[in-house]
């Protein structure tokens, strides 16, 4: 769904049911919801509906990033962007749950629902922190195309020494551009030494590239960020499940959720200060505990990686970026001119694998902005009609 | 500036190659300390056309040469191009300096600060909790740009010269030759690079901060407040002066390189800070809806709206549509802020839970709204087009005793917002309403009422706007209630004063010497007394702040007392005066009561008797 697709103010809460699967039950929520305060067993089939919905989304991210085509492993760009279209649809999905519930504005939903609010709001800066890490992503890959320029082949000139003092001028800038933070001090020095530039003006350069690409302050951290959004999340007491006539489940449920894909997104793309010591103890009876775990833990795994230990976000194609480069770099070191015809080969080689990310990476990025930007509005616009309905059926003391 | 000879070849082509490659590679700042240490373009002018000169050669040959010469030549090219990117960024570095702060202002606003304080709140008890913050909204201000016109957009728009012009050419020749080689992207990128640190300083000089949306739900009210007021003032400058000027210049240095790369340029260099400054009205678009915020939110709202216009000439390329549409996007949500701010402070005066005041006079709460209500009607402009819908509570006859009812049907051809304003007066009411059965004494309660809404009544009078929006119709409604609760008013306290007063039950009947009760008259006389006392000193210490009411209400009173004391003690003070202590009975003379009704609703206390002036 594009940004622009947003309609700020006064559509029809049911106006992008398109993707929800309670449209077929439209009619049946509508009956129930507008009975009085006491509804009883019409409710059950939703509230199981939705974690049913829950579960299987991460069973199917699941399965995705277990799949043998390269396509939708794990924290890749498209599995990124699956991870995201799921959470629309489920946020949407709890939309409809809660639409019109007398519920909600009493205990203890009032409370879970100002909760969950609060925790959403928190969210929003994440997926401005997310953008930012975007627009990084997109000046590696721009380095990445001079590289491309300058070792392409396509007029079938050999390759000379310009030509990979060239490359490797970039190559250098993308390195210690996607240095993490903490990381960029002293190997900068390093690195200025062995390639013999004038330091101050390349330090200066790429310097400002990092403290100038966040557009939080220094003191902003995804680390703060996320234990904040996770904070007092605790799956209800029963004497809460019951006084909500079992509401109180999906609330937890779609927290949850907002944690898990707010934490995942800080582990993939880079952002100020990411930290992923994030708990989730889910009880084990929910369905979609078990998936959200196991999909947990692999990406920790994935980030204690000896290659992956300082990488500054862990999206595959990051990775790739890096590796492809550092493989370029090298041999762009180790070549002496003229090039052998093994030599160019492999150039050659490393050069369409480049080719190749830099493709999945332009492809791929405007699309996962135009995402995050739109999981914004939906936070924006789920707070403000939670606001909105609570103002009005609120009664005087 | 011809080229040195530096050997004899016949061969121009060859002399050309050879000396320009002697220069490129003298140039090389990775061969030679001294070639890193001094710049080219800073060192004569000379020196700088030679070494373009020597590029252009290159060039040229690269296109006519033979295969075999070909990687010297790609060598030589990237060493050039390597020096002319440093040669690049230490002219734009050079060159580059936050603007001053003088330049930093918008010539075309000026802040008129209107205060619409009608009157500060007296009687207002610090100890009473109240859910509208009373001080802030006294404090509002209203600042307008002095000449706000929408459709004069492009006039607003003021570019500056960012750089010396000779800088600039410097830059268009070296940007001419990098890209002639293809080597536009490092081209952009350096550019970009340093120009967005120039524009970052310039934010900070503007006051431009890096807040997030938890650090603005975080801020107290009053820091929030100063953020805004210095945030639209930097909203001014960025779109109207510092952005076209970053645009300009990209303009100016790749003039005639090809479609664009000036866009391009221009974006790298802008989209984030662009970003970064909406942000913070998206931000306060998202905030928790505290009704003392409305007015603040109109600002910002306006300010955007103010500098739309601007923005689309500005962002006009399709590389900046994003940012575009995003401030379109912010100004929905402002607008809904708007709109959900408007209703909580609906919200907030139905529920507002405090007691009623001493003495019957105007409770803050009836200042706050119409103070609030007088501020709505100076935005009345901006908020008649985004209040679209009627008030939603109590818009039928809901029998919900919790709210007021209140009949659209009769109000027509009204816009939503004077709907709202009728409303929002309904609702005051219905609040007083309330608070006014809390007194002990229902006189005072029937006082609190008069008082409370003959203010409303007076403020509605002093705004033609108010009263246009409002209309007569509901003004008279209001004027009738103030009578309705002066009579009230009345009845309550001296219906059974008056009554002491009355001819019934003095005769004694039967005999034809028609002859009168002694004892009962001298238990009216003084139970007359005794009420009065009492009515003059607690009401000598109420209070009606209107003077003409409180002089009508005298009147009335008196019109009433006086000829009926008149009268009783015409017929019957001989009976009294044929009696013993006449004086313990007949109290007062006519003047004497005359004098004691000029106390009431005064607000001092009396002392315990009333003045005789007979005695």
């Amino acid at each position: 769904m594009p940004a622009t697709d947003y309609q700020g103010t006064s559509s029809a809460p049911f106006a992008n049911i398109g993707r929800s699967i309670m449209s077929l039950r439209r009619d049946q929520v509508h009956v129930h919801s507008m009975e009085g305060s006491h509804d009883g067993a019409g409710h059950e089939v939703e509230l199981e509906a939705f974690q049913k919905q829950v579960a299987d989304m991460f069973q199917s991210l699941l399965a995705a990033a277990a799949s043998a085509s390269a396509n939708d492993e794990l924290l890749s760009l498209s599995w990124i962007r699956k991870l995201l279209d799921s959470f629309l649809s489920c946020q949407e999905e709890f939309r409809v749950l809660l639409y019109n519930k007398s519920q909600l504005l009493r205990p203890p939903m009032d409370r879970l629902i100002a909760d969950f609010n609060e925790r959403s709001v928190k969210a929003l800066d994440v997926c401005n922190a997310i953008r930012d890490g975007i627009e990084q992503i997109r000046q590696w890959e721009k380095l990445l195309e001079i590289v491309l320029c300058a070792l392409d082949n396509k007029n079938q000139r050999a390759l000379g020494e310009g030509q990979f003092r060239r490359a490797k001028k970039a190559l250098v800038d993308l390195a210690i551009g996607m240095l993490d933070d903490k990381d960029s001090g002293q190997t900068l020095a390093n690195r200025n030494r062995s390639f013999g530039r004038n330091k101050d003006h390349h330090h200066r350069s790429v310097g400002h590239f990092r403290s100038l690409s966040w557009s939080v302050s220094r003191s902003w951290s995804a680390a703060r960020q996320l234990q904040s959004i996770g904070s007092n999340l605790a799956a209800p007491r029963t004497n809460d499940i019951v006084a909500s006539n079992g509401f109180a489940v999906p609330v937890y449920t779609m927290g949850s959720v907002l944690l898990f894909v707010m934490w995942t997104l800080v582990a993939a793309i880079p952002c100020q200060d990411r930290g992923l010591q994030v708990h989730f103890n889910i009880p084990r009876h929910f369905a979609w505990a078990a998936p959200l775990n196991t999909l947990h833990e692999r990406i920790l795994e994935e980030s204690k990686k000896r290659e992956r230990k300082n990488a500054c976000g862990l999206l595959k194609e990051i990775y790739q970026m890096e590796k492809c480069s550092r493989l370029l770099s090298e041999l762009a070191d180790s070549v002496q001119f003229p090039l052998t015809e093994e030599k160019e080969v492999e150039v050659r080689q490393r050069v369409k694998e480049l080719a190749q990310v830099c493709e999945t990476i332009k492809e791929g990025l405007d699309p996962l902005e135009r995402q995050v930007r739109e999981v914004f509005h939906r936070i924006v616009r789920g707070r403000t009609e939670g606001l909105d309905s609570l103002g009005r059926g609120h009664n005087p003391e | 500036m011809e080229l040195p000879e530096s050997n004899s070849t016949g061969d121009d082509k060859s002399v050309g190659f050879e000396a320009a490659k002697k220069i490129i590679l003298r140039w090389d700042s990775t061969a030679s300390e001294d070639a890193k240490e001094k710049m080219i373009f800073e060192s004569d002018r000379q020196e700088a056309d030679l070494y373009l000169q020597a590029v252009d050669e290159i060039q040229r040959s690269l296109s006519n040469a033979s295969l075999s010469d070909d990687r010297s030549k790609a060598t030589t090219i990237q060493i050039a191009m390597a020096r002319l990117e440093d040669e690049f960024r230490n002219i734009l570095i050079t060159n580059t300096a936050a603007l001053e702060s003088e330049s930093l202002t918008d010539p075309t606003s000026s802040s008129s600060v209107h205060s619409h304080l009608s009157s500060r709140s007296s009687n207002f008890e610090p100890e009473e909790e109240f859910i509208l913050n009373t001080e802030k909204l006294l404090e509002l201000e209203h600042c307008e740009s002095a000449d706000s016109s929408r459709g004069r957009s492009t006039s607003s728009i003021r570019e500056m010269d960012l750089m010396p012009p000779e800088a600039i050419c410097d830059l268009h020749a070296i940007a001419m030759r990098m890209i002639s080689a293809g080597y536009l992207r490092e081209c952009v990128q350096v550019y970009g690079s340093v120009r967005k640190s120039a524009v970052d300083s310039s934010f900070r000089k503007l006051g431009i901060e890096k807040l997030s949306i938890g650090d603005i739900q975080r801020l107290a009210w009053e820091a929030l407040e100063g953020k805004i007021r210095r945030w639209i003032r930097a909203a001014r400058v960025c779109v109207r002066i510092l952005f076209p000027s970053e645009k300009r210049l990209c303009e100016q240095i790749f003039v005639g390189v090809g479609t664009s790369i000036d866009d391009d340029c221009f974006m790298e260099t802008v989209k984030g800070p662009a970003v970064q400054l909406f942000n913070f009205a998206e931000a306060i678009s998202i905030s928790r809806r505290l009704p003392e915020k409305l007015f603040k939110i109109l600002d910002v709202h306006d300010a955007l709206m103010d500098l739309q216009p601007d923005i689309e000439v500005v962002f006009d390329s399709k590389s900046s549509d994003s940012i575009r549409v995003q401030a379109a996007e912010i100004l929905s949500r402002l607008a809904e802020a708007v709109r959900g701010t408007l209703t909580e402070f609906e919200n907030a005066v139905l529920r507002e839970p405090s007691g009623p005041v001493p003495v019957g006079t105007i409770h803050p709460l009836t200042r706050y709204v119409m103070n609030y209500i007088g501020l709505i009607s100076d935005y009345k402009q901006t908020l008649i087009e985004l209040i679209m819908s009627k008030p939603s509570t109590g818009s039928r006859y809901s029998g919900d005793p919790t709210t007021p009812d209140m009949d659209f049907a009769e109000l027509e051809g009204k816009t939503p917002l004077a709907l709202h304003l009728i409303w929002i007066i309904v609702i005051l009411e219905f609040n007083l309403e309330r608070k006014s059965k809390q007194y002990r004494d229902a006189s005072l309660g029937h006082l609190f009422i008069m008082n409370n809404i003959r203010y409303i009544v007076q403020k509605i009078k002093g705004s033609p706007e108010l009263r246009e929006m409002i209309g007569d119709d509901y003004l008279r409604k209001l004027t009738g209630k103030v009578r309705h609760a002066a009579t009230n008013y009345q009845r309550a306290t001296w219906v059974t004063v008056l009554y002491c007063l009355r001819d019934e039950g003095l005769h004694v009947s039967g005999s034809f010497s028609s002859g009168v009760s002694k004892s009962a008259l001298r238990e009216r006389f003084k139970t007359f007394n005794a009420m009065f006392e009492e009515v003059h000193r607690t009401q000598a210490s109420w209070i009606v702040p209107d003077t003409q009411l409180r002089e009508e209400l005298r009147i009335s009173i008196s019109e009433k007392l006086i000829p009926a004391y008149r009268s009783f003690l015409g017929r019957f003070r001989s009976h009294i005066e044929s009696g013993r202590h006449p004086e313990n009975y007949i109290k007062y003379t006519v003047e004497d009561l005359e004098t004691a009704v000029l106390d009431f609703f005064e607000g001092c206390v009396v002392s315990q008797h009333l003045r005789r002036r007979s005695q």
